[in-house]
């Protein structure tokens, strides 16, 4: 069952026109090109890819941290949740540097902009 | 727009870095250039807010922090799926990053669940670019 108006905007979002992505093409490029991984040339596609594949993250991760809100009879997600999450899935083993084992917040992980880490 | 700058020393805090003693030019235009900006390197938060809503029930509530930490993660899987998908390139002795070397990525580093919802997407998108360019495929950028 198609939703009015999903199909018809994907394919204005696919031929190009202005009408805007779930998520910023330009950055995302701009965040694949700082990879470090000496990355040459990136096709028109790589990044619209990636913005679905984002998306699809993102609902993965948060799907999963709202587990663990729900074990601990709450409604607000936090960033402990996530973290919780993190730990206990083998596929985001790769954002295990950004928390330590406490599943607290490592310096230069995710505590910024001043705040601080609990 | 300023030729040559000196300063003594760089502070780091973060993601950003600061010029200490420094001489020449405008302080806050070279500054402000130098420093490298979280909206470079993160996806805007309103956007990843709205997403993260999506899935949740309507009366689910996210935190500030919940929602930088899940900017920071996204940033990382792009850069992880990057780096395996410009390997490959690499070994193959090719320059050019492509969707279909995004999608193998994803799946040798486990996600492979989001393939083939992408390969149906990428499809879709290909048919479109084709259709409207008369067949020719000419989206190379550097």
């Amino acid at each position: 069952m198609r939703q009015a108006g999903t199909y018809s905007g994907m394919l204005a979002v696919m031929s190009g026109k202005n009408v805007p992505h779930s998520l910023p093409l330009a950055r995302i490029k701009k965040i694949m090109k700082k990879s470090g991984n000496d990355v040459k040339m990136i096709s028109g596609e790589a990044p619209i890819v990636f913005s679905k594949a984002c998306e699809l993250f993102i609902e993965e991760l948060t799907r999963r941290s709202w587990m663990m809100t729900l074990k601990g009879k709450r409604r607000t997600l936090h960033k402990d949740d996530v973290a919780s999450a993190i730990a206990a899935t083998d596929i985001f083993d790769f954002l295990v540097n950004l928390i330590d084992d406490n599943g607290r917040e490592v310096e230069g992980g995710f505590g910024r902009r001043g705040e601080p880490t609990s | 727009m300023v030729d040559k700058v000196s300063f003594s020393s760089v502070v780091v805090e973060g993601d950003k870095f600061t010029l200490e003693g420094f001489r020449g030019g405008g302080d806050d235009v070279v500054n402000e250039a130098l420093i490298l900006r979280e909206q470079d390197r993160l996806l805007p938060i309103a956007n990843i807010g709205r997403l993260m809503k999506r899935i949740l029930p309507p009366n689910a509530k996210i935190s500030k922090e919940a929602k930088e930490t899940m900017q920071e993660c996204v940033s990382e899987f792009i850069s992880f799926v990057t780096g395996e998908a410009s390997e490959k390139c690499q070994r193959e002795k090719r320059k050019t990053v492509n969707g279909d070397d995004i999608c193998l990525a994803l799946s040798s580093l486990g996600f492979d669940d989001f393939v083939e919802p992408l390969m149906r997407y990428l499809a879709r998108y290909r048919e479109t670019e084709s259709e409207r360019s008369g067949g020719q495929n000419k989206s190379d950028s550097p």
